[in-house]
């Protein structure tokens, strides 16, 4: 793969990585460097002949200057792509807001410095040759937001090639949010809009009919389809991962190899213990084993498929359905846009093992099991 | 002349048609035959077979990183003290869930020794698989609550003390495993009771390292904007702001305290009371160990809890 892949995401506005950006990034790394806590794009302008462990992943083939480079380019730019405001005027029927394409100009003046020296003190793992999983988490404000959204950074720690693109339901992005991702280390993109309160949840929580975080997703996607060109080589796979799951570290690797969309279950939707594509013995999908509404398209959770990057910039038309989509439907919106059932690959041991967990901070529910029990008891969730 | 020219024309003509035919039938026969399609597959499984190499790579490199920050008894510069997380767990739908999440905050974490101590009479495979795939130092161990103490379905969950003999048992293992140690009654350590279903930020880890004898923090309750801490008034703890019966001798959290491994070691008789009326587990324990104004508040004089971001969220 081209060392420079990351370069070329954004020829239109090539940032030089030449002194002003060294300049002002390594006046932040003055106070971070010293406490063993370096973000892993300001790490390699040190020895790189010791290799310790934080620049051991990167500086495998690379020369320590060729990846400073590297990622000199593209992390501060991700970083910096956080849209301002949301809506600041409707555009579109839809009333998805523009994110503007201009540089976050709040982060020219960084005085702030995290005191991060003992709580991460390894930056996520990256490596030159394996696919960047991009997770879309929408968010919004309530009490255990936090608590979710640390647990979420502590699980994506772990798993190299990270990029987490981080959607507020909110008019403007929050200090909390933006405190939070900045301690944590991750490669990220802040982004923010607003659902309109139409369309934002009432009265009963629970109501499915309206999708909640729709507009945040679709905000995530034409992020990806303006940042990333469909020509270039750049391997991507793309997974919308809420706030509220529980996801094993199995689960990343599995969807890596994701050539259009792969597919495996998920515990605790559906009022079951478990839901599961079925898989034949040639390995292909032929349905859908669920209780609530078998015969949607894609019966699937959010949380229970992952797509190729290729496949969204090829079809850029295709978002969630933001109007009238039935509960349970929101996923195939998508989906149906996309592939067919015989496209999808399944993971997870042909859809044997869970590896996430559709947890919210409540018990989960089990209506649909029956007396009998309609899943596989053996099948450890 | 000519008849030879004739003759070798008509040869070429009849060579020609012949060794068409026999390359048309040779074609035809190898219809419907197994294809060695290697060159076609060769640079993808080359691509396949780096990947895998690469990620192996990675994830040995992650592990390794992670095994030597944890040098355990053989250690021969001081590490930092270990910190021992007590965690009673039992068997439910999510358990597996929140222990995976659990692991994966404990694996930032570095000298740190996971005790999971199951509730159920003997230990269980789906907890013996995650530790051993967890990556993390760890100790199983098992204790069965009394059945009459054991919550029943139906019941809230407030009605009988959860994990009692649990932590217990995970205090006693601490206490043996210490005594067995060279020079064990001088280890450095912590002594932290997590339960499955908190989060944790990495935060308090580092902040509890420190403890000389009991250190508490604020804890952030979920489900509302409350939490409790500890008032702190010229550096001591005065009194707790706690919403309920903060005259408990020590009306706090299970997660909102560490005591250093000292004076486990040292107040061998100290362990939770599965007797004591509600909410005062905590107290149970710690009343022989420490007084209020012994206590050590962290997290900034115990002022970081206020109102948005508490570092543990019950």
């Amino acid at each position: 793969m081209s060392s420079t892949r990351f370069g070329r995401v954004m020829p239109s506005q090539i940032t030089n990585p030449g002194d002003a950006e060294e300049k002002r990034y390594s006046s932040h790394r003055v106070d971070r460097v010293t406490l063993d806590s370096a973000h892993h794009c300001l790490a390699p302008k040190r020895d790189s002949s010791t290799p310790r462990h934080p620049q051991g992943y990167a500086l495998t083939q690379r020369t320590a200057l060729h990846w400073q480079y590297q990622v000199l380019e593209w992390a501060p730019r991700i970083q910096r792509r956080s849209s301002d405001d949301g809506v600041e005027g409707k555009r579109e029927a839809g009333g998805q807001a523009q994110d503007s394409k201009e540089y976050c100009a709040s982060d020219k003046d960084i005085v702030e410095v995290v005191r991060t020296e003992y709580v991460y003190t390894r930056p996520p793992p990256w490596s030159d040759v394996l696919p960047t999983i991009h997770i879309i988490t929408p968010t919004y404000s309530r009490p255990v937001q936090k608590a979710e959204l640390t647990r979420l950074a502590n699980t994506f720690l772990h798993v190299p090639n990270l990029h987490w693109i981080l959607v507020e339901d909110s008019q403007r992005r929050t200090p909390l949010v933006t405190r939070l991702l900045r301690e944590t280390g991750l490669n990220y993109t802040h982004l923010n809009v607003e659902t309109p309160r139409n369309y934002k949840l009432r009265g009963d929580t629970r109501d499915p009919r309206i999708p909640r975080g729709t507009m945040q997703r679709n905000l995530a996607l034409r992020w990806l389809r303006e940042t990333f060109n469909a020509n270039s080589s750049q391997a991507g796979i793309v997974y919308f991962a809420d706030d509220d799951n529980t996801y094993s570290l199995e689960l990343f690797e599995e969807m890596r190899s994701t050539r259009k969309v792969s597919v495996w279950p998920v515990a605790f939707v559906g009022g079951l213990r478990y839901e599961s594509p079925k898989v034949n013995a040639a390995g292909k999908v032929y349905g859908w084993k669920t209780v609530f509404d078998p015969h949607r398209p894609f019966a699937i959770d959010m949380a229970g498929f992952a797509i190729n990057l290729r496949l969204i910039l090829f079809k850029p038309q295709a978002y969630f359905k933001l109007r009238g989509v039935k509960g349970g439907y929101q996923e195939s919106s998508l989906l149906r846009e996309l592939v067919t059932l015989n496209d999808l690959e399944p993971k997870a041991a042909n859809c044997t093992k869970i590896l996430v967990w559709h947890t919210r901070t409540e018990k989960p529910v089990l209506v649909n099991e029956g007396k009998k029990g309609f899943t596989d008891p053996n099948v450890e969730i | 002349m000519a008849t030879r020219m004739k003759l070798k024309l008509k040869t070429v003509f009849v060579l020609y048609f012949m060794v068409s035919l026999l390359g048309l039938v040779y074609a035809l026969m190898q219809l419907g035959q197994r294809c060695d399609c290697t060159e076609h597959d060769l640079p993808k499984d080359r691509t396949i077979s780096r990947l895998r190499g690469e990620l192996h790579r990675l994830q040995e490199q992650m592990r390794k990183s992670e095994a030597t920050k944890q040098p355990q008894k053989h250690a021969v510069k001081p590490s930092p003290p270990t910190i021992f997380v007590i965690t009673p767990t039992y068997s439910r739908l999510v358990q597996k869930a929140e222990l995976t999440r659990m692991s994966q905050t404990f694996l930032h974490v570095p000298q740190l020794h996971w005790i999971v101590v199951e509730d159920s009479p003997h230990k269980t495979p789906l907890v013996s698989d995650l530790l051993v795939k967890s990556g993390l130092a760890y100790t199983h161990l098992h204790m069965p609550t009394a059945k009459d103490r054991k919550l029943q379905e139906g019941d809230p969950s407030w009605l009988k003390p959860r994990g009692v003999e649990q932590r217990n048992e995970g205090l006693r293992w601490l206490r043996e495993d210490r005594r067995a140690q060279p020079g064990g009654e001088s280890q450095q350590g912590v002594v932290y009771f997590a339960d499955d279903d908190n989060t944790y930020s990495l935060q308090i880890f580092e902040e509890m390292r420190s403890t000389q004898r009991v250190s508490v923090w604020p804890v952030g309750l979920v489900g509302g904007m409350k939490y409790e801490r500890p008032v702190v008034e010229g550096g001591k703890v005065v009194r707790f702001h706690t919403g309920w019966r903060p005259s408990r001798p020590f009306p706090m959290d299970m997660a909102g305290f560490a005591v250093s491994l000292k004076v486990v070691l040292a107040n061998p008789e100290a362990c939770f009371d599965g007797e004591a009326p509600m909410g005062f587990l905590e107290s149970s324990f710690l009343q022989g160990l420490v007084t209020m104004d012994e206590l050590e508040p962290k997290a900034d004089n115990c002022s970081k809890g206020l109102g948005s971001d508490p570092a543990v969220e019950v």
